[in-house]
């Protein structure tokens, strides 16, 4: 589940930073229970108290909030091939449905030709 | 623990059942959204199209607690005009939250005052529904802010709405995680109402599909744009207010289904005696009534818990999940006490047990409040 992935990270960022789930929960105002339930994804965070403790973990809010992908993007190579297939992706997105069709007949045709055009 | 409503409370009770005696009810049966306008400015005449819009941006600056007791009133006498606030309070959810000053300065006002109008919350898509795993609409970077392209399905005031507030996605990849909330002038370049759908219920409120292609959105348009990763955690948290409000709305269309059936089971007689006075149908009645208490009190208890900051994700979801499950049983039992007067179409019941339906589903299935709940306990 989302929550237990921000869960995670927070536990994670809490043992990195030194602190125990008491202290880190007065510093951001709230319970050691709550805390707990928390890391373990059995409470809803909002972003308000996300931000309050990003604050004082030392961390962006990202950090806590990219465990939510759900794909898994390429390997963060510096490869010119990763970079342009990320940019074609992006620009699929922005195409009409009509349009995501024509690219697919397109890749088609490219695949027909590649395979001798039998 | 005080279950009393203060005088404040009461006051604005009456004065919304009053309004409505006079300028809703008259029109409620007539569903096509001819009377949607004058209904609509009947409300902005009160100030209730968005009553929890702070003072300071022109609204009444109401507490949930007191605006989901004016759901309830409008929605015993107009599901759909119900439909209408609870969807244009979603879209100002999100700013109210989190937005900055300059945000809340420019649109807020749009909802409040004799000029009010409503907003809508474009989230679910054509294609995969309102997974946030597989969400298409996309939000690309450029120099002077992002590029909106996409389409969003089953907006609740689709075509009526003076800003539509958007989630994309601004990294393909990452999806969930890369999700923002933007706030898009309904007169924006690129926006087009694709289709308005005839909904079985709520028909006052349009519900349609949105495309959107290259709109322009600046970057005070995004609310807290410069922190990545806050679109998703705003979002949660617009939901689990929204569902105590549609909660809200189940319990006033059950109620308006037992103050029909207890009016009809009063006066129609059967073996010389009202219905009312056979077993069977009291019995029917006093279920009907204590099922409505239940989900009333879930409802407050979720108000009250968003009130006052407290842990309110589950005790919203299973509002909703229970009072939208109670108001879909009631309305059929009221039908079914009316016999074959429930099933004319015109007839305010006939009207309600269709009003009724679209409560498991919008604002999440009661699927998914099962998993909201389910993953907390």
């Amino acid at each position: 589940m989302s929550f237990r992935d921000i869960g995670m990270k927070i536990q994670a960022a809490r043992e990195e930073k030194g602190l125990s789930q008491e202290q880190l929960a007065r510093l951001v105002g709230c319970s050691q229970s709550a805390l707990s339930n928390y890391e373990k994804g059995k409470r809803r965070l909002y972003l308000s108290q996300l931000e309050k403790m990003a604050e004082v973990l030392d961390k962006p809010l990202e950090y806590f909030v990219d465990s939510l992908s759900s794909s898994h993007p390429p390997q963060p190579t510096s490869s010119d091939r990763d970079e342009r297939f990320v940019k074609l992706v992006n620009l699929l997105g922005r195409l009409s449905d009509e349009e995501i069709n024509e690219v697919m007949r397109y890749i088609e045709y490219l695949e027909w030709k590649r395979s001798g055009g039998s | 623990m005080d279950f009393s409503l203060t005088k404040k409370q009461q006051e604005l009770i009456e004065s919304v059942k009053s309004m409505a005696a006079q300028e809703i009810t008259p029109f409620a049966l007539q569903e096509e959204g001819i009377h949607r306008e004058k209904m609509l400015i009947s409300l902005a005449r009160m100030n209730l199209l968005c009553p929890t819009v702070p003072k300071e941006f022109g609204g009444l600056g109401l507490d949930l607690f007191s605006t989901a007791l004016v759901v309830e009133e409008l929605a015993a006498v107009s599901p759909g005009l119900a439909a209408i606030v609870a969807a244009t309070l979603h879209a100002a959810e999100p700013i109210i939250l989190a937005g900055n000053e300059q945000q809340k300065k420019e649109f807020l006002p749009l909802l409040t005052g004799a000029q009010a109008g409503a907003a809508a919350f474009a989230l679910t898509e054509p294609e995969g529904g309102s997974d946030l795993n597989i969400i298409s609409t996309q939000a690309a970077a450029d120099h002077n802010g992002y590029l909106l392209n996409g389409c969003k399905d089953y907006v609740i005031n689709a075509g009526i709405a003076r800003f539509i507030t958007v989630v994309a996605a601004t990294d393909m990849f990452k999806k969930k995680a890369s999700l923002r909330i933007f706030l898009v002038p309904h007169h924006a370049a690129g926006v087009k109402i694709e289709e308005i759908y005839h909904t079985s219920g709520i028909n006052l409120a349009p519900v349609g599909r949105i495309r959107f292609a290259d709109v322009n959105i600046v970057g005070e348009h995004v609310i807290k744009s410069r922190e990545a990763g806050s679109g998703y955690l705003l979002l949660t948290q617009t939901f689990d207010v929204g569902r105590a409000l549609v909660s809200a709305l189940a319990v006033g269309i059950a109620r308006a289904a037992l103050e029909e059936a207890l009016n009809f089971a009063e006066n129609r007689l059967q073996s010389g005696v009202p219905i009312k006075k056979h077993q069977a149908v009291s019995f029917a009645l006093a279920d009907m009534a204590t099922r409505i208490e239940m989900a009333r009190l879930m409802t407050w208890k979720a108000c009250w818990l968003i009130d006052r900051g407290g842990d309110y994700s589950v005790a919203s979801a299973m509002a909703k999940l229970a009072s939208s499950t109670i108001a879909q049983e009631v309305t059929c039992l009221a039908a079914d006490i009316m016999g074959a007067r429930g099933y004319i179409k015109g007839t305010l019941i006939e009207q309600l047990v269709r009003d009724a339906r679209v409560l498991s589903t919008i604002e999440g299935t009661n699927h998914i409040q099962r998993m909201v709940i389910s993953s907390q306990l």
